[in-house]
Formats: structure tokens, sequence, C-alpha cells
């Protein structure tokens, strides 16, 4: 008897871990097919719609329960689409682009539609051919790429462009309004030079234990540090010389050793999140996305943010350097691509156009999610959002000029990403100088090209 | 049966015995004694066949028993380790990214190694790690061994407290040592500062520049010292208590009793102990991570080591044959490493 449940068991676990195994390890969030369709179908039997063939596409995604607009793009698109069925693939975000690279290695991989989250992974696909040009398609059917307001071109690979942006987030300047009050300084403004900038950190900086206040943060990320450099549109990260860096690294660290901001070895040590860091209330302004904005709104809504401590933030451009006018930025595209191993490359490119396009935009928007192709009426509905800061300027703030992107593509971005990524670290930790750093990133990157 | 093939069976048979006979008379020594009795087991093969005019001899049948025995683990371990290692072996010398065609490039990967400097840096780092690490754990696990071995009073106490860290979550254990060694908000730090007056700006950054590889090594010596304590206490038990009694009769000091009794004693334990550390230290990776990777789990140079390079190369800038290339360098680094420790032992031993 007592064999016979040991079998049982050995067997039962056998068979679980074999069918785990044929699941190919994404089991948990198909969309029930069964359901969508029917509901596609009868929110569109009352308008004129020829009936279409029925076409499910697998769509790569992260953190879906935790992101407000994939669910919303997929309803969307098929309510307008009887007959289609988007079934979307969660990733998770942490590691995302690997975890994509390595699904969609080989010829095992079913998605037919795919996000981009970052541009090194973007070329990391398209080298690995496992996303297909659109240039012919984008032709065909007459998509305007001026509307995504030039950043199409920094993702153009040999005249090709492999990815279509639909999201599409730039840098701003958050900060707490009720930190100033209590200072008695004035905010800062839409139109802020990094001489003012710097002065302005300062003087919020309180130093006396128990009450510190930091003028400024800076999460670890390169972006946050060197690619103020770049803000002058003369020079990108792919310049292979790196002494425009100097002066803001020479900024930020002399900051940190006065207490204006956290040591970037304390925040490493910690994995302090940038988030964690505003919310808690001691930090007066902090550079980030405007992913943020979304992040804000909702977590002060649900509670999750002291609104004592946050809820009274605000939201200005960028500081710019000497001679520069105001409102040049950072951006990040998201982006989405049809993949090479698709059997529906039609039915995918639809849905690749219509989530890019002007429909997905709305919906983007409606979630206060920043679409690519940004229109008065998208910007209109991300203000006009319950929790959005209510200042004029905070409104003025998101009107951008000037985008660049944090990484351009180029063939070798992904190692070149690395090493800067590599000796942001050592410099910021004090492991080198900022000469040593920068003259080692020179000669790192010009060993990769 | 035929007469024909009786005869020729017998004839066989005879040739057989003949052969046994020179074999057991010690004659022939060596390889052409192997040879031989190869051959002796092949014809007794042939002719057990023949005799029993089946497609399979018994013996054949015996060994299919035993192969069927080991094949439900073999065939796992041949198809998700051996032939990935083979084929990780064929890679070091290909270029691929997992997609496109895979092309020969000779020994082009290794050459590579030359001028990446964040190769040498992965490399120079894990040596260094392994040269800190290897004996520091050794002394500690046998000093500690040793002592408990001793009727102490809580030795039972003593052996598991020293047994803990090795079972704890290496994510739990590290987010505490980053607590610990915080540098502005730990207590190590706080305790340096306030004690021996170290100035604010000059406490130690225990997880960057060059005191990164030292708080790895802190680290894993005090992680793993548990375990090889244990190793090390079950070769002290199987030293006789004789020698010990005869030594002390002799006059001997307690030194003198390690250095005479216990050290040669435990040699076999200690080549053992050894060998481990080595092979694992070199595999580090985890413990890295988590102590030196930050949120993000990157390494900057100071802290990189070449297992995180490996799958840095394959996994994100997806350069397979490359990486394989570094991975070959690791094996082939640990396995001389091996092989001179097998023969240190072996002249040792002689």
């Amino acid at each position: 008897m007592k064999k016979r449940i040991l079998t049982l068991i050995l067997s039962a676990t056998m068979i679980t871990s074999l069918s785990a195994c044929t699941k190919g390890g994404n089991p948990a969030p198909v969309t029930d097919p069964g359901t969508k369709p029917t509901e596609a179908s009868n929110a569109g039997a009352g308008t004129e719609v020829t009936p279409v063939e029925p076409v499910t596409l697998k769509w790569a995604i992260w953190d879906k329960e935790s992101t407000s607009y994939w669910q919303a793009l997929a309803d969307g698109y098929q309510a307008s689409h009887p007959g289609a069925t988007i079934e979307m693939v969660d990733l998770g975000s942490t590691d995302y682009m690997t975890v994509l690279a390595t699904e969609l290695s080989g010829s095992g991989s079913d998605f037919d539609v795919v996000t981009i989250k970052d541009v090194p992974g973007y070329a990391t696909l398209v080298q690995k051919n496992a996303i297909a040009p659109l240039d012919d398609r984008i032709k065909a059917d007459g998509v305007d790429l001026s509307k995504y307001a030039g950043v199409t071109d920094q993702v153009t690979v040999n005249g090709s462009l492999y990815e279509l942006p639909f999201r599409n987030d730039f840098w701003v300047l958050f900060y707490n309004k009720d930190l100033f009050d209590a200072a008695g300084v004035a905010y800062p403004t839409n139109d802020m030079t990094f001489e003012q900038y710097d002065k302005l950190a300062r003087e919020m900086t309180k130093t006396d234990f128990g009450e510190q206040v930091y003028g400024a943060h800076y999460h670890t990320w390169r972006s946050a540090v060197q690619l103020f450099g770049v803000l002058d549109g003369k020079h990108t990260i792919l310049d292979g010389s790196y002494e425009f860096f100097k002066p803001y690294y020479e900024m930020v660290l002399n900051q940190e050793k006065d207490g204006v901001c956290r040591k970037y070895t304390d925040l490493k040590t910690e994995g302090l999140h940038y988030s964690a860091a505003f919310s808690g209330g001691d930090v007066a302004m902090l550079n980030m996305g405007s992913w943020f904005i979304a992040t804000m709104i909702s977590n002060l809504q649900s509670g999750e943010y002291d609104s004592s401590l946050c809820g009274n933030w605000g939201i200005v451009k960028y500081p710019h350097a000497d001679g520069v006018p105001a409102g040049s930025t950072l951006g990040t595209i998201t982006g989405i691509s049809v993949t090479t191993a698709t059997d529906t490359p039609d039915a995918a490119w639809d849905f690749v156009k219509w989530v890019s396009g002007e429909e997905g935009a709305a919906v983007m928007a409606s979630t206060g999610n920043f679409p690519a192709i940004m229109t008065d009426e998208a910007l209109g509905l991300i203000t006009g959002l319950d929790g959005f800061p209510t200042d004029d300027a905070s409104k003025e703030a998101l009107n951008v000029s000037n985008l660049y992107l944090e990484v351009p593509y180029a063939e070798n971005v992904s190692e070149i990403n690395s090493a800067l990524d590599s000796y942001h670290g050592s410099i910021m930790s004090g492991e080198m100088s900022i000469d040593e750093g920068i003259k080692a990133m020179n000669e790192a990157v010009s060993a990769i090209k | 049966m035929s007469n024909e093939k009786s005869q020729e069976l017998d004839r066989m048979q005879d040739e057989l015995n003949e052969m046994m006979r020179e074999i057991m008379s010690g004659k022939i020594r060596g390889k052409e004694k192997t040879k031989k009795l190869r051959k002796v087991d092949r014809m007794q093969r042939i002719i057990s066949k023949r005799r029993s005019g089946e497609m399979f001899s018994r013996a054949f049948k015996k060994d299919l028993v035993s192969y069927s025995f080991i094949a439900p683990n073999f065939i796992g371990f041949a198809v998700f380790t051996l032939v990935p290692i083979v084929f990780a072996f064929a890679l070091a010398f290909m270029k691929w990214d997992g997609s496109n065609e895979i092309t020969w490039s000779g020994i082009e990967n290794f050459k590579r190694m030359g001028s990446d400097i964040f190769f040498q840096a992965a490399l120079k780092n894990t040596i260094i790690y392994c040269i800190g690490t290897v004996p520091l754990s050794m002394i500690f696990s046998l000093g500690l061994a040793v002592v408990l071995n001793q009727k102490v009073k809580g030795r039972g106490i003593f052996r598991t407290l020293s047994f803990f860290p090795y079972v704890g979550s290496l994510v739990a254990v590290t987010a505490v040592w980053k607590m610990l060694f915080h540098p502005s908000k730990g207590p190590i730090n706080a305790l340096l500062y306030y004690v021996f007056k170290v100035p604010q700006d000059q406490l130690p950054q225990w997880f960057s520049g060059s005191l990164v590889l030292l708080s790895l090594i802190l680290f894993s010596v005090w992680k793993y010292m548990g375990y090889y304590m244990v190793i090390y206490l079950a070769g002290l038990q199987n030293i006789s208590p004789d020698l010990y009694e005869a030594a002390s009769l002799d006059g001997a000091g307690t030194w003198d009793r390690f250095k005479y009794i216990t050290w040669p004693q435990l040699r076999a334990t200690t080549f053992f102990v050894v060998v481990m550390l080595t092979i694992n230290c070199f595999k580090i990776y985890d413990i890295a991570i988590m102590l030196a990777g930050g949120g993000s789990g990157e390494l900057t140079t100071s802290a990189t080591v070449l297992v995180y390079y490996i799958y840095q190369k394959a996994f994100i800038d997806w350069d397979l044959g490359y990486s394989s290339a570094v991975a070959m360098v690791l094996f082939l680094i640990v396995l001389v490493i091996t092989i001179i420790q097998f023969a240190g032992e072996h002249i040792r031993e002689q």
C-alpha cells in the first residue's frame, strides 16, 4: 500500500514537471481565448463590420498587473477588430529584454508581436533577425513618421525601421512643493541653467541630523548623471570621447560631498529605489522620467505614498546648459515590432500600426501615459488627470522642444552601454577619479568599435 | 548442436584456458596483461552465445540490465549536460548570436581576450578572490573543528552556531551583511567612526573599489566555513586516540600533537577540502551579485567575476562564441589547478 502511494506521488510529480516543461515556462498570464472573441463580436455587432477570419496574436509584454495600458490597448483593439484575439504573455520587467531575446532565439518562438523596452535590446533583436523590417508596410499603408517628432530616425538601422514607438517618455524635474514652502525658497522654474539648478539644490539642503533635506537626488542609473551632457545636442553617447560628461560628474560629486544628495554607494548598497527616496519626503528635487508621473498619481491615490510627505508635488522642465534654450530633454521610447517568426504577419502589422497610431495614442493618454504621437488632445488628457499638479508650470513642463534618446541606435550599442554603465559606477563610487573614468570609457568604447 | 560446431567450441575453450593459465602464471604484466584479459572476456562472450544459441550472450544481457539501471540518470545527464558541454567546446571556436548562422572563427575568440579589459578585470578579480578565500576558509574551518572537537562546555551549541551561516538563505544573509557594512549607516562603520575615530570621509566603502573583494572574501569565509568544519570534524573523529595517548606519554605539547598527529592524519580531508574550495571559489557569481550588484544586479569592473562576464557576454550581448571561449578558460584554469593538486597529493603519498 505504502509503495503504491509512493509510486502515485512520484508519477504525479513527474507528470506535473513534464507538463510544466511543455508549457515553456510562461504559463501564467494567458488571456482566456474562449471569452474574448464573443465579446469583441458583440461589441462590433451593431456597427458595419465585415466578417473577419479569427486570428490570435501572441504579444510579449511586462508587468501586466501593475501597468494599466496593456489591457486597455488589447481591449481597444479587440473591440474595433472583431475576430482578433490578443494573447498577452508577461515576461516581467526586470530582465525583459534578456528573456525576450532568449525566447526569440532559435526557431521555437511563437510570438507574433513583441514590445521593445530599450534600444540596446532592440539592437540585439535586429541583429538576431528576430524582428522584421517595417519599411515596406510603412510605405504601403502611408504611415506618417513625422508624427513621431524625429525619434524614429534615432532607431533606424541601415535605413530600415524595425519598430514603431507607441510610448514616449522624457525626463523632467520633480520637486516637492512642501519642502520649498517650508524653506521659504521659490519653486524651480521651467527655464533654469545648471548653475541655477545647482544653487537651488544647495539652498534647499539641510544637513541637521534628524531633519535632513536633500536638495537633489540622482538615481544610480548612468542616465541620471552623465546624460545631462547630451542635452546641448552636440554630443551623443556613441561619440567615443566622453570629456563632455566631466562638468556634470563634477557637479553631482560635489553635491554628494556636501550632503546635497544621497551618496551613490549608499544607494547602491541599499538598492534604494528613486520612488522610495522621493516619496519619503526628504528629497526636494528629483530628475526622473515622465513615467514617474503616472506612478505618483496612482500611488498617492491608493495611499501607498504618504500624501503628507510628498502629496504636494510639481514638475518643471529639465535644467539646461548655458546658451541652450530650455526644453531639451532625454527621452526613452517603448516600441512595438512584428517578429520574423510570426505566421500571421499581416494581422501582426495591423495591430502594431493600431497601437503605435492615433487610436493607440488615445488609449495611452487616457491611462496617464505619454504616447509617442503627442497631440494637444493627448496632452490635455494627461494634464487633466485627477492628481496631476494643478499649477501652470507643471503643465508647461510637458512641452518638449528637443528630445534626445538616452541610447540611440548603433551596431554595438549593447556593449557600449555596458562599458559606460561599468565606468559610471567606478566614477560615482570613487574607485576612479572623473578623469580616469572618462579615459577608461574612451578606451573601452574605442576597443568595441 | 552439430558435431562440427561443438568441436569448434571446444577448440576455442581450450585456447581460452591456455590464455588463462598464461595470465595466472604471472609471466605477462602491465599493458599486455590487460590486453589479454580483454581478449579472454571477448572470447568468453562468444562461447557462451554460441553454446546457448541465442541472439545475445548472457554476459551482454547482464550488462543491459546494469545499463538500464543507470539509463534514467544518464539520459538526463547526456541531454541536458553532456551535449551542451560538448557544444560549448565547439562554440568557443565559432561566432554565433543564437539566431543567425554559426560561422567558424578559429582561435579569434581567444585572441580577443588579450585586448579585452573587462575580461582581464574579471579574471584578475576571480583569481584574487580565490587566493584569498581558499586558505582563509581552510584555516578557519580547521581551527574551528579542532577547538570544537575538544570537550568544551556547550560544544553542541557552538557547532550548531558555526554551521548556521551555511544553512541560512544567501539572499537573507547578504541583506543583513549589507546593513552591517552599510557605508554611512552600518554599525561597523559607526564603530570605526565613534570608537576608533576614523574621519567620516575616510570610512571604508565596503562594497566598492578595492574593498569589494575583501568583503566578498570575508563573506564567503564566514558563510562556508561551517560546512568545511563539519568535514574536518569527521576527519578528526577518525584519528585514533591511541596516537594522542602515545604522544602525551612522550611528553608532546599541544602544538607538537597538532603538527605530528592531527595535520598528517587529516591530509586526505585537507586535500578534499582544498579541491572543493578551489572549484567552488572559481564558480563565484551569486555572492558577488548579491553583495556588490546593487538593485540592478550589475557589477562594476572592480567587482566583476568570470561567471558574471560569461553570463553578460552570452545573454546581454549575445556573443555566445566568445562567452563559451571565456567559459573554456575558466574550465581550463580549474582543471589545471585540480590536476596540480592531485599530482601533489600523489607525490606526497609516495
